[in-house]
């Protein structure tokens, strides 16, 4: 993307004389537009099929009765916000990792975060009722991005270190949880790997709570660190000479990155992909070379949103989780990716 | 093919001592000299005598153990036909899963140096041109919709999916100026995403399917029978012979493509004649004890480390020194979980991930 069409949308707004931010049409623009498109896949969400409302059940939100409040309150309306709320925590973790390892396939799969979560949980289904498999997920992918940490050495900042670690450190929890789904029972092992896949059924309010804390926490330090990413974006020597403590920024971010991607897999299990497509589908719809939080955090929502409402909506002849659904998108993404990279002779 | 290997070898040479260039696939390689036909020979039977150990440990250790004079008893009794004795049937029973672990540790290890060398890419590993992925995908539509068993008959099956998913990754990965080491792997990263999302949803809504896939997946030597090693067997020989003879054009690949057309090669024949031998190796390998992984990783790498960067002779002790590294791993998972066992695929990723690492912490030339 051209330095030129980067500047030249740029307007910026003062408040009084200290307070001023910039802003770029096409950004808020996209945003708006992504915003509104998760809107509307929620009305469909919550409208489709037979269980759904009627559209005048879903604007008198308010005073809901009957099945109605069965529906909004306990079936669909709080699968529905954490779809929400998980979709914008893994675009927003893929957008920092990514912009973290310079690398378009940065995300939460390659530091051994996913697989590692995915141990924890068939940790606990070997041994039962220690801790609950959520808990147990997020110390596994910690546990797994502690180590790859570890293992490359300088901490995080070499991209190529730290995607080779990721690839060891994953095999290891992957080895583990084929183990695990050997040694279990037949029943166990097929909910363990439904759960493995990511899946957003019989979701209740606390997980939206759960998700909602983590992005309150977390999106406005995000947020605040994007300034320095961008710079550090540019290579360590440039950003080391603007002033940016380049290894701290890389750590903090990453750090972020983790909490927001260990909250989402807490809620819906390591769903796959969205953490990696959403930045770059981001930044091709905001024409930059850097997306920011807002933008990556809409499209994951999107993504999301939309993956569930396919999986709910179309008979695939067993219900199928929603991981799986995301998965198929995000690789078919990643090989047009890949395809239109090779005839431009980028790759 | 190259008129003069003097001349290929000495710049090998040249490139070894330099971190960056092609020949730096071993990590921090440091100067050394190519190796010489008889430390080649000497390093060569030491690989065979390491190979002979982990026969005969393969053979005599587990839930019973035996003495290698008892093993050597056995086995002639085996041969003559006339065994009897309860240390005649445990050698027996032993019999399969060592023969097959040295069919698919070698398939494995001389697949792996096959792909590091035509990548030029020192990660490369069966699992990265989407072979365990074809083969999978294949066995679980045979599984699911053709009512195949989990463990008969699958080569037939599980080698049609893997060369086809080989070519679908070449292919996609070929743009106008050929494949590129990154772009093999982002392919093959794609290519298997899309299959195992496949091969998910059909776990997931079949649970007869689900029930085989979950064994099948993990990797092991144990529960197999001779039969599933002859099926193999003819696929992996040929493999074998076509990957043994192509030591030549990578070391005539490993200075470059244009390096190598200007020595009489043709690359983009070469390399695709490589990859399907590698494919038919790593498919035979799949087949008959399922998705290993490290094998083809880790071996070319210790090998390296001895033999340094002559395709020739990486290839031919990497035949001995994976089967030996395989069936040590298997013997490992029989100690240590006992009285029940380890399967082999989690003994060799537990075993190869920190080599992996310690790889990865000694790298210098990686961007």
């Amino acid at each position: 993307m051209s330095a030129l069409t980067a500047v030249r949308g740029v307007r910026t707004v003062r408040i009084g004389r200290n307070l001023s931010f910039r802003y770029r049409r096409r950004s808020v623009l996209v945003s708006a537009l992504l915003a509104a498109g998760v809107l509307l896949v929620g009305a469909f969400t919550l409208t489709a099929g037979e269980l759904g409302l009627s559209w005048r059940e879903l604007f008198a939100v308010s005073q809901p009765e009957g099945s109605a409040s069965f529906v909004l309150g306990v079936l669909r309306g709080p699968r529905f916000l954490t779809a929400v709320g998980a979709g914008m925590a893994l675009g927003v973790a893929g957008s920092l990792f990514q912009t973290v390892t310079r690398n378009p396939l940065g995300s939460p799969e390659v530091v051994g975060l996913t697989s590692g979560a995915a141990a924890g949980a068939a940790a606990v289904t070997l041994w039962p009722g220690y801790l609950p498999v959520p808990a147990a997920a997020i110390l596994g992918g910690g546990l797994a991005v502690g180590l790859v940490w570890l293992s490359t050495g300088r901490g995080f900042s070499r991209p190529g270190k730290l995607i080779v670690a990721g690839i060891g450190i994953s095999a290891v929890a992957t080895a583990l949880t084929s183990l695990a789904m050997t040694t279990v029972g037949e029943r166990q092992a097929q909910t363990l790997a439904f759960y493995l896949n990511g899946s957003l059924a019989s979701r209740s309010w606390s997980h939206v709570a759960t998700i909602t804390a983590a992005l309150v926490l977390v999106l406005p330090a995000a947020a605040l660190l994007q300034r320095r990413l961008n710079l550090v974006s540019l290579g360590d020597e440039v950003a080391e000479s603007l002033g940016v403590r380049v290894d701290r920024t890389r750590t903090v971010a990453v750090l972020l990155a983790v909490v927001l991607a260990a909250s989402a897999v807490s809620v819906c299990g390591p769903v796959a992909f969205v953490a990696l497509v959403a930045p770059q589908i981001a930044l091709r719809l905001l024409g930059v070379s850097s997306p920011g939080v807002v933008a990556p955090a809409l499209v994951g929502a999107l993504v999301l949103t939309l993956s569930d409402f396919a999986v709910q909506q179309i008979d695939f002849g067993a219900a199928l989780p929603v991981g799986i659904f995301t998965a198929a998108l995000g690789s078919l993404y990643l090989g047009y990716l890949l395809f239109i990279q090779a005839r431009k002779g980028v790759l | 093919m190259p008129r003069s290997t003097s001349s290929i070898n000495q710049r090998i040479l040249a490139e070894a001592g330099n971190p960056g260039a092609a020949g730096a696939d071993a990590p921090a390689a440091p100067r050394r000299q190519l190796l010489g036909a008889r430390r080649g020979t000497v390093l060569l039977a030491a690989g065979v005598g390491v190979l002979l150990l982990a026969v005969v440990t393969s053979l005599a250790v587990g839930a019973h153990q035996l003495s290698p004079a008892e093993v050597a008893a056995s086995l002639w009794t085996e041969i003559t036909g006339t065994g009897s004795t309860y240390a005649d049937d445990v050698v027996a029973s032993r019999v399969p899963r060592t023969v097959l672990g040295l069919v698919a540790g070698a398939a494995l290890a001389v697949a792996g140096v096959m792909m590091q060398g035509l990548t030029r890419n020192p990660l490369a590993d069966p699992g990265i041109l989407g072979v365990n992925a074809g083969a999978a995908a294949a066995m679980v539509t045979g599984m699911a919709f053709f009512g195949l068993g989990a463990t008969s008959a699958n080569v037939w099956v599980a080698l049609p999916g893997a060369v086809l998913t080989v070519l679908v990754v070449y292919a996609l990965a070929s743009g106008r100026r050929g494949a590129t080491p990154v772009r093999l792997v982002l392919a093959g990263t794609v290519i298997s995403a899309v299959l195992m999302s496949y091969i998910q949803a059909v776990a997931l809504t079949r649970p007869d399917v689900f029930t085989m896939y979950r064994f099948w997946a993990v990797g092991s030597l144990s529960g197999r029978t001779m039969e599933q090693a002859y099926e193999v067997l003819p696929f992996f020989l040929v493999g074998l012979v076509a990957a043994l003879a192509a030591g030549r054009s990578l070391n005539a690949l490993a200075l470059g493509e244009e390096a190598a057309a200007s020595l009489g090669l043709h690359p983009q024949a070469a390399k695709i004649m490589g990859a399907l031998a590698a494919a038919l190796l790593c498919a035979s390998a799949t087949a008959a004890v399922g998705p290993i992984g490290f094998v083809g990783l880790a071996v070319p790498h210790i090998v390296r480390s001895f033999t340094g960067p002559d395709h020739r002779w990486l290839l031919l002790i990497s035949a001995v020194v994976g089967p030996a590294l395989l069936l040590l791993a298997d013997v490992a998972g029989r100690l240590v979980a006992q009285p029940a066992e380890l399967l082999t695929g989690v003994v060799t990723a537990l075993l190869g991930a920190p080599l992996l690492i310690l790889a990865v912490r000694r790298m210098r030339a990686v961007a």
